[in-house]
This record gives C-alpha cells, structure tokens and sequence, in this order.
C-alpha cells in the first residue's frame, strides 16, 4: 500500500527546490517525449481500427440513377428567369418533378402582381471550387456563420 | 448614567474595530479594496461583455466574497501543510462556507468531475476520422514544456515552474488539477493565481491566436481544403474512450483521474443507452461543479496573494505559454502541409491547444478570412480534443516527476 510521503520521495524533482539546467532541459525533453510517444501510439492504434472498420464496413450500393427527360413540363405560362451567371447543367441531374413544384410555386407568385413567367432552361450554378451542391454550401455556411 | 455611556462607545468602538469597514481602510486594506475592484472588472466582462461568463461570474463573485474583510468565508492559513499534510479537521471546525466548497479542489474531486461533463458533450469523431490529429494536439503542447524552461530559467521553483507551464495546455481544470497538486501552500504563487491567468487567456483566446496564426501561415497554406472526413461507425465511437483509458493510465498513471473521466463521459454519451446519466452529467452536475469551483477558486484570489511581484509573472508567462502552445502547433501543421504535399492546412494545428471548441473556431475564422469557401471547423476539431487528452497527459508528466 502506497502512502502520500512514500510517492513523494519517488518523485524526480522536488517542487519547493529551484532547478538547475539540466533538470530544466531533461524535463522538457522528457515531457515532450512521454506526450507525443503517447499519442503515438493511440495514432497507431486508430490507424489500425481505422483500416480494420473500414474494411468490415460494406458500402452501401448507389442507388440507380433515374434517367429523367430533357425538358421540363412548363405548368404554366412563363417569361423566363433562370440566373444566367450558371454552368451548363447535365440533364440526368434534372428532377422534373421539382422543377415543375418549384415552377408552379413562382407561377403563383407572379399570378398575384399579374405577371407571367416562363421555363427555357435549368442550368447548374457554379459550385464555386468548393466542391459542395449549392444546397450543401448555403447549409454549412448557415452554420458555420457564427464562428 | 455614565457607566451607559461607556458601556455604549466601548460597544460602539468594538463593534467598528470588527467591521469591515474600518479593516478595509486598516494597513493593508487598499489591497482588499483593489481585488475588490477587480472583481467588478470581471462581472462587468462576464455581464456586460459576455466572456466566459458561466466561469468568469462564479469566479468573480468568489473574488468579491474572499476579499471583503472580516466576512471569514475562506481562510487561506488553514491550508498551509502541517507536517505534510492539510488539517482537514481544523478546515471542517473552523472553516467557512469557502472553505468548505474548496475542499472539492483541494482534493482534486472538482476538475475530473467537470472533465466527465465534457466527455459527455465531446464528439471525438473528427479525431477518430483522423488520428494524424493527435499529432498536432500533443506538438501544441510544446507550449507547456517550453513555458517551464524559461520559468525554470526565471528561478521559479519546480513546482511553481510546472503550475505556470500548464497554463499553456489552456484547460482550466488541468490547471487547477496541477497546481492544487503542485502548490501545496505557503508559496506566493497559488491556484488561484493558476487560475486566474488561465481563464483570463482562455477567454482572450480569439485576441492571442489570430496574429499568431497569420504570422506563421502564408496565404496559400492558409487557403488549403482538406478532403472531406470519413463517417466514423458507432463501434469505434464506443471502442475509443475505453482504448485511449486504458492506453494513457498505462502509460502515464497520474493522468488517469482526469482522462479516465473525460473517456467515461465519453463512452456514456457514445453507448446510447445511459440517456439519464447523459443528462445528469452534461447537465446538472456540470452546473453545480461550476458554479462550486469557480467560486472556491474566486475565493484564493486573497488580496495578500495576489497583488505580489510573482502574480504579475504568472501572467506574463501565463500569455508566453498560450502563444508558444498556438505556435508549436502551428509550427507542427506547416509540417503536416509539406509531409503531406500541401493536403493539411496548418490553422488547424493551433486548435491542438484544448481550448474546446473556441481554438477550433479561431481556426475556422482565420481560414474563411482568406477564403470564404474553406470550411475548417470539423478539421480543427481534431487537433482540438486531441489537445485535451494531450495536456491531461502533459499533466500526467509533470505531476509524476515533481514532488
């Protein structure tokens, strides 16, 4: 059984004693080593569950893409107002029936001032080199803002 | 009737002797009257300004309360060793309401308690997606070593050199945790000097870090995006803390209060089938443990032991360990860029000091300041809890080798 006085005398250095330079540089020397030494081994330590996880891991399958058509239903009758500053956009990203909600949504909007808009094109917006949907930037952008 | 009249100003003459009044303006008092002043300083922080305010307005008010004269809340020659040892029958007898509070940071019950809170309110997946992290979280550590060199080379003695270097790992209870166990009284340094630069750097962390972090970076690194973490499955969630308890208390047993606490936290919050321990820990305890050690801790801040030449060395190198910590991670990270071929920013290692999340959210700032489109948060995140479990190892070290 330890006591309190008997961990004391294992210690190194005595804390009420002032220290010389070599206790001072084998004491940094040492620290940094127990701590990096130490967090060495849980790097390999995760590094080896890592692998091991994601090996077990079965990836779910992509689920088929749908093969949409290559223009959009217009609902109702249009003028046109798609941002022009956009990417050329493929047409199998396309959801027509989103588009057509969406569409409605601004047609009736519109309908109320008595304007008509029209549908010519779906184009994709630039996603800026991030790498992220629009959807996906406004999202962490939204919560990141306050930091 | 001239027996009432005595009677009376010798009561009345005692009765002012004893008050508080007549002690603050006594020898001496200008001293109560500063901290007095001081501690208004930090509520007005705390209220007004918002900084830290859930430690800051404890710490305070702790403050307040040890310094108005004669009100005996906390007597700090009831600490001072006695053959070695507290005299926790004489603090229970004669002690006040501080006192007794800070009986939960003298023996170090306190800091392992608020670090089960923080396990519980950890998510360790941004480190466990990359491990490379726990490399940058024990390299910010390099402020607490290096701190004890110049404080070692300042004549400080090993234990005020050790209490003063913790300061860098920028984790309140460690630092309480290490000092209370370092600074067994009768010092002019104390903890509540410890920790009071401590909290003090904390919360000044957006204003310490950022020129730091400019300085060492340039633009270009500063611009890199970091591929996307993977998703980490809820086994290794729940492997994790009882890996790194067992790992760490193996390897440095004087850690394992504190990191045995922060991964039981943890693995509570990760198991998914303790929701009412969840609750409890990361709510109501955490509470009641902050408000406990924050005003014990307010409460050393004794005029006598505070205003004294060493305080204002505390703070000097109490800032000195802060920016070297953010350097040498920093420093770390640049590494990282070049091993890597450029695919780690170098702002995440500064978030290797703990300050959780705030060091990682000053990584975040910085990077989207050079662009708006690099989102770092969840990078930093790493670094940052891995610095957490890299001071409480740091702490390990220390409280092994100085006596």
């Amino acid at each position: 059984m330890f006591s309190y006085p008997v961990m004391l005398a294992d210690k190194v250095l005595r804390g009420t004693e002032k220290l010389t330079g070599t206790e001072i540089i084998s004491m940094t020397l040492i620290g940094l080593s127990v701590v990096f030494c130490a967090l060495l081994i849980l790097v390999v330590f995760l590094c080896c569950s890592g692998g091991f996880f994601k090996k077990t891991t079965v990836p779910p399958k992509a689920a088929p893409k749908k093969e949409a058509p290559k223009s959009a239903p217009a609902k109702a009758p249009v003028k046109a107002a798609v941002p022009k500053a956009a990417a050329p956009a493929s047409a199998a990203e396309d959801d027509s029936e989103v588009i057509a909600v969406i569409m409605a949504a601004i047609s009736a909007m519109g309908a109320a001032e008595g304007k008509q808009y029209q549908l010519r094109s779906v184009r994709q917006v630039s996603r800026g080199g991030s790498g992220r949907s629009v959807w996906a930037q406004a999202g962490v952008l939204d919560a990141t803002r306050p930091f | 009737m001239g027996g009432v009249l005595d009677f009376f100003t010798n009561t009345l003459g005692g009765l002012w002797s004893d008050s508080g009044i007549h002690a603050l303006f006594a020898e001496g008092g200008w001293k109560n009257l500063i901290m007095i002043l001081v501690s208004f300083v930090f509520m007005y922080l705390a209220i007004a300004k918002g900084f830290e305010p859930l430690l800051l307005l404890p710490i305070s008010f702790g403050m307040l309360l040890t310094n108005l004269p004669m009100a005996g809340l906390y007597h700090p020659d009831l600490w001072v060793l006695v053959d070695g040892h507290v005299n926790y029958g004489e603090v229970l007898k004669e002690g006040g309401l501080l006192d007794i509070l800070y009986l939960g940071v003298k023996l170090q019950i306190y800091p392992p308690l608020i670090f089960l809170g923080i396990g519980c309110m950890t998510d360790f997946s941004p480190l466990i997606a990359n491990p490379k992290s726990f490399l940058l979280g024990a390299a910010a550590q390099g402020g607490i070593f290096f701190t004890f060199v110049v404080a070692g080379l300042l004549g400080f003695t090993a234990a005020e050199a050790g209490s003063i270097a913790i300061i860098g790992g920028a984790d309140g209870p460690t630092a309480i945790y290490v000092s209370t166990r370092l600074l067994t009284g009768g010092g002019a340094i104390t903890t509540g000097n410890i920790a009071l630069a401590a909290y003090t750097y904390m919360a000044l962390v957006p204003i310490i870090q950022p020129p730091i972090m400019k300085a060492l970076t340039s633009k270009k690194e500063r611009s890199v995006k970091m591929e996307q973490l993977r998703t980490v499955s809820k086994t290794e969630k729940i492997i994790f803390p009882i890996a790194v308890t067992i790992i760490v208390s193996l390897l440095v047993p004087s850690a394992a209060p504190l990191v045995g606490m922060l991964m039981f936290g943890n693995l509570l919050k990760e198991s998914g089938v303790a929701a009412r321990l969840i609750d409890t820990a990361q709510n109501a305890l955490m509470n009641i443990i902050t408000i406990f050690l924050g005003v014990s801790v307010g409460a050393t801040t004794k005029a006598d032991q505070i205003i004294n030449i060493k305080f204002g060395g505390v703070m000097l190198l109490g800032v000195i360990a802060f920016s070297l910590g953010t350097a040498c991670g920093l420093i770390f990270g640049k590494i990282m860029y070049k091993v890597t071929g450029g695919k780690v920013n170098p702002l995440i290692g500064s978030a290797g000091v703990s300050a959780v999340p705030m060091a990682a959210r000053i990584s975040q700032k910085v990077g989207a300041e050079t662009d708006p489109t690099n989102f770092l948060l969840m990078h930093a995140m790493g670094p940052n809890v891995a610095g957490v479990i890299g001071s409480a190892v740091a702490a390990g070290v220390l409280l092994s080798v100085i006596g």
